[in-house]
């Protein structure tokens, strides 16, 4: 332990600052633990009986020999008492994952007041040069069933499953291969694991901490029993037999789910586990009796005991929360939804915070630059088409009719709260300038115009431009509505055409999409840290360049190599920022992107930090009134650590001026 | 009639192959399959899927074989009761099905006894007092049942229920019943949920019957035998009953073989917006996520019903009405 502490010093990054707490934490439970009678008190009453009749050990036992302690005190919030159900309702049985989105125990995971890493169930991570991480586990950590957590449980998920032909016939997961070369993996010691590599992958720690994120470690020891190297062959024979499985690594991948978490026998490292095995209309989630994480007082957490996903369609879940059956809510609820949720407050015993979004844009136009038409591509990767079509857009105008005002126009790009903001970012070419676009267009010579006044291409076609939809709801329909008369003031025809998610994903890589609408970048508040892998051609999602992207992420074996030189120095930038060592070079890589992003206008950005309606019961405390909701980094109420959350008295309403002061900063 | 009811059963034989082929090739026909919807929701949410392994998931789910390979494995399967296996739930088709089957029965079967209880003094009613205010009144509320839009009727109702009774919104029980054992609680609160999808599956289907009943009524009434019933002094309402009502009932034996299937999967749309753990909005959720094996098991068992119905539906009629029997309807 001492080891580990002092280790950090040579952190060559400051991502992990484990600091002083951390080593005031360790020497707290040592003189906590010799005293018994205290954490006797501690035990959670659900499983105090089964303590008690010896089925379980006490607390003390089942927390590690240094838990994490956190400090509540420290974060503004208050300690809690044990007990109660937080009801919640989710659209679909697949959601059910969503409790290890919420639950949030990661290696190492986001603290929401910095967005920095910090080490969690890990107890420690020792980073040198972005190149080496090695992990040191808590002593005596142990998955939910009680069975030790150990190096073993890396080295199983390393050798046994990721690169183990029948069970990953494509290798370990790509995330963790850098430029094709995978990590050297050693087990230095029980509770000791480094993953290295020979170029730095400063994608590593973020993907650990993700919503939905990287796994190193796997239940060895149940998985085990799955498993054609561990396995009795008769045995295993009949499970694969029983469960209609293809092969025993069919019915391994189908046991082997620590994220998708339908598997009520997998043993599990987050708060809570699951009870319910699908497919079922309500799930349950019950406290993990193992969990590392305790509070200032030495109580473990979660605070709370179970969690209930009841299962609804999607449209019902607005109401259902408006009749004050759920206690904490916020997926399926959209601003549209707020109106309702205030006036419901009366009836059910709850109130409407108001949590800020961080993508880039909430919605955002992608004009397609490989679509498969010769004279379009032509004129949608001319630099001044894509900006002459944001100035003719009336930002303003969006934000007033369809958010009441109380989003924030600008382009597709990082917002105020990051630190690599500038105003120039989310200001150039945003302004609404119908004048400037026209001029622009003329200045292309897309000058003739046919009888209703639209223009025409230069082989005589009008310039009507199908912008797609996934379909899913009417803002997009209404906001492009609103873009389809401000651009038919400079002479664009725009047609809405709305199709199911697949097929319209599908219409844009064959590059058959002349221009689509869909949601902004994810991580609308990146640090120095973050990798600005949205900025440059890496994936085929990125709709403005989709072969583009498809051509980094299979290595060349598909898609297409960049051919406009910007974005091909987006690309190399990126590659650049991957290798960088210091902070200061990756920050002026993030800078020279972000100018260039700017510039070229490569998506067309509308409204961003649209706000999130969360209902949270009067009962239930320690949610934060302000806070950020996001799922790449912040895995939506994860980063907030719900283990915190507990029920307790009624607390009075929060005053409306400080539940829409969010709503109002940005008036 | 052994002749002919054999004659029936065998024809249902290549109805059925037809079906299934017709059913396979259309759950195929849009574009992707059940992989590339997975994807797209994945990445919906901002998770990255890497291409290798989704073509190894291919591979493993047998999506990357020809249809008609696809075909035949599915179609051997379901001759020795094995329906497949969703994808999505990751779980035998009969399995994912199974509890749904019963709530959708008792849903599907009080609508039925609803619109029954409803339609049938109504459409009398009409009948006999054809041009009245009553008829044109019952007339107007049944057309007006006839056009709202099921799903709005559902939303409004479904909200009263909760501001006036408390009733906790969708679903068929209060969510603290889900997964306890049966009980008369269980019941009570299934029961005080499930008058909202009756009477909102109900009122479409009542306004057709009423009409339907009153038009063959009509006909009937006018007949001869029934002036001289009446002219022979024969008490009205036996006159009416005796041998009118009775020619009059037929379409409703006729309804049998739709009824069958609609019992199992009927009302999707509103059990979706209901929310009711019902079989309607599964096969739905099937079909958009191309779980293909669950949607196509799940419409073979509706086509299998269909006909079933159907040959139940003949052979009541046949039995019913001797003109059918005898004459083979030609006076009709």
């Amino acid at each position: 332990m001492r080891v580990g502490l002092m280790r950090v010093g040579l952190m060559k990054v400051g991502v992990l600052k484990v600091g002083v707490l951390k080593m005031a934490a360790g020497l707290l439970v040592l003189l906590l633990a010799p005293a018994g009678p205290a954490s006797a008190q501690a035990e959670p009453p659900l499983l105090a009986d089964r303590v008690a009749a010896g089925e379980l050990p006490a607390m003390a036992d089942r927390l590690p020999v240094d838990p994490m302690i956190v400090d509540l005190k420290g974060q503004g919030r208050a300690l809690g008492e044990y007990g109660g159900t937080l009801n919640m309702v989710m659209g679909r049985a697949k959601d059910a994952r969503q409790m290890v989105v919420y639950g949030y125990a990661r290696l190492v995971g986001y603290d929401p007041e910095t967005m920095e890493l910090r080490p969690d169930i890990a107890r420690d991570v020792i980073v040198e040069d972005n190149r080496s991480f090695t992990f040191v586990l808590r002593e005596d950590h142990r998955w939910s069933d009680g069975t030790p957590f150990t190096a073993e449980d890396f080295r199983y998920f390393w050798e046994d499953v990721a690169n183990n032909p029948e069970i990953s016939p494509t290798g370990p997961p790509i995330e963790l291969l850098v430029n094709g070369e995978p990590p050297l993996v050693e087990i230095l010691s029980p509770n000791r694991v480094r993953y290295s590599w020979s170029q730095p992958n400063p994608d590593f720690l973020p993907q650990l901490a993700g919503a939905r994120p990287l796994y190193l470690y796997r239940p060895s020891h149940h998985l085990k029993r799955f498993h054609a190297a561990y396995a009795d062959p008769d045995r295993l024979e009949k499970a694969v037999e029983e469960a209609q499985a293809r092969s025993w690594a069919a019915l391994h991948n189908r046991e082997d789910n620590l994220y998708k978490f339908d598997n009520p026998d997998l043993p599990t490292l987050q708060p809570w586990i699951v009870r319910t095995a699908p497919p079922a209309t309500r799930y349950t989630f019950e406290r993990n009796p193992y969990y590392h994480r305790i509070d200032g007082r030495g109580r473990q957490l979660p605070y709370i005991d179970a969690v209930v996903f009841q299962i609804a369609s999607s449209g019902l879940i607005p109401a259902k929360t408006g009749a004050g059956e759920v206690d904490l809510q916020a997926r399926y609820l959209s601003f549209d939804d707020y109106t309702f949720l205030r006036q419901g407050e009366g009836r059910g015993d709850y109130e409407t915070y108001l949590w800020r979004t961080a993508k880039g844009s909430h919605l955002a136009l992608f004009p397609n630059l490989n679509i498969a038409d010769a004279e379009w591509r032509e004129v949608m990767r001319d630099v001044r088409f894509r900006r002459a079509l944001s100035l003719a857009i009336n930002r303003h105008e969006l934000n007033q009719v369809i958010y009441f005002g109380l989003a924030v126009p600008g382009n597709n790009t990082i917002l105020p709260a990051s630190p690599l903001y500038k105003p120039e970012y989310r200001e150039t070419w945003a302004a609404y300038d119908p004048a400037r676009a026209n001029a622009l267009l003329d200045e292309m010579g897309l000058t003739g115009r046919d009888d209703r006044g639209v223009r025409l291409l230069p082989d005589g076609r009008p310039m009507e431009i199908i912008v797609e939809t996934a379909g899913e709801s009417t803002e997009e329909t209404d906001l492009l509505e609103l873009i389809h008369d401000t651009w038919m003031e400079v002479g664009i025809k725009l047609y809405t055409r709305p199709s199911e998610r697949t097929v319209f994903r599908n219409r844009i890589f064959a590059g058959q999409t002349q221009m689509a609408i869909s949601f902004g970048l994810e991580n609308g508040i990146p640090s120095n840290e973050s990798s600005p892998s949205e900025f440059a051609p890496t994936a085929q999602t990125q709709y403005m360049w989709p072969r583009w992207g498809q051509y980094y992420q299979t290595k060349g074996q598909a898609g297409a190599a960049p051919d406009m030189p910007e974005a091909a120095r987006l690309l190399v930038m990126y590659d650049d920022w991957r290798r960088a060592t210091t902070a200061s070079e990756r920050r002026a890589i993030w800078e020279r992107m972000l100018e260039i992003w700017t510039d070229q206008v490569f998506s067309i950005g509308l409204v961003a930090g649209v706000l999130q309606p969360v209902v949270v019961s009067l009962n239930l405390h320690n949610v934060p009134v302000q806070a950020i909701y996001n799922w790449e980094p912040g895995a939506h109420f994860g980063m907030h650590r719900p283990d915190t959350f507990f029920f307790g008295a009624e607390r009075p309403r929060t005053p409306d001026s400080v539940l829409t002061a969010a709503a109002r900063a940005r008036q | 009639m052994l002749d002919y009811l054999a004659r029936r059963i065998l024809m249902m034989i290549p109805t059925l192959i037809a079906i299934s082929v017709i059913t396979f090739i259309i759950i195929q026909l849009p574009p992707g399959d059940y992989l590339s919807t997975m994807i797209a929701e994945m990445e919906s949410q901002g998770e990255a899927v890497d291409p290798a392994k989704i073509e190894a998931l291919r591979a493993h789910y047998g999506l990357d074989q020809p249809m008609w390979i696809q075909y035949l494995q599915w179609v051997t399967g379901l001759l020795q009761g094995d329906f497949g296996y969703s994808f999505e739930y990751q779980l035998p088709v009969s399995d994912v099905v199974g509890d749904r089957v019963l709530l959708t029965i008792v849903l599907n079967f009080a609508t039925i006894l609803f619109i029954y209880l409803v339609s049938f003094p109504i459409g009398i009613y009409s009948a006999t007092h054809q041009y009245s205010v009553g008829d044109y009144g019952l007339t107007f509320i049944g057309f007006l049942g006839l056009a709202t839009p099921n799903f709005l009727l559902a939303l409004i109702l479904l909200y009263f229920a909760n501001v006036w009774f408390g009733t906790s919104i969708g679903g068929l029980m209060d969510p603290s019943y889900i997964d306890e054992p049966w009980s008369l609680a269980k019941i009570l609160s299934v029961l005080e949920h499930l008058w909202v999808p009756v009477v909102v599956i109900g009122t479409a289907g009542t306004a057709a019957m009423i009409r339907r009943l009153r038009a063959n009524l009509l006909d009937e009434l006018q007949k001869q035998y029934v002036v001289t019933a009446r002219a022979k002094g024969l008490p009205p309402f036996r006159a009416l009953m005796k041998y009118p009502l009775r020619m009059a009932m037929n379409p409703f034996i006729s309804d049998i073989g739709n009824m069958l299937p609609q019992v199992v999967s009927g009302s999707a749309v509103v059990s979706m917006v209901l929310s009711l753990p019902t079989t309607g909005p599964m096969l739905i959720g099937a079909l958009q996520s191309q779980d293909m094996y669950l949607a196509g098991s799940f419409l073979m068992f509706l086509a299998l019903l269909t006909v079933v119905g159907m040959l139940v539906s003949d052979l009541a009629l046949a039995w019913l009405d001797p003109r059918i029997r005898l004459g083979g309807g030609t006076d009709r």
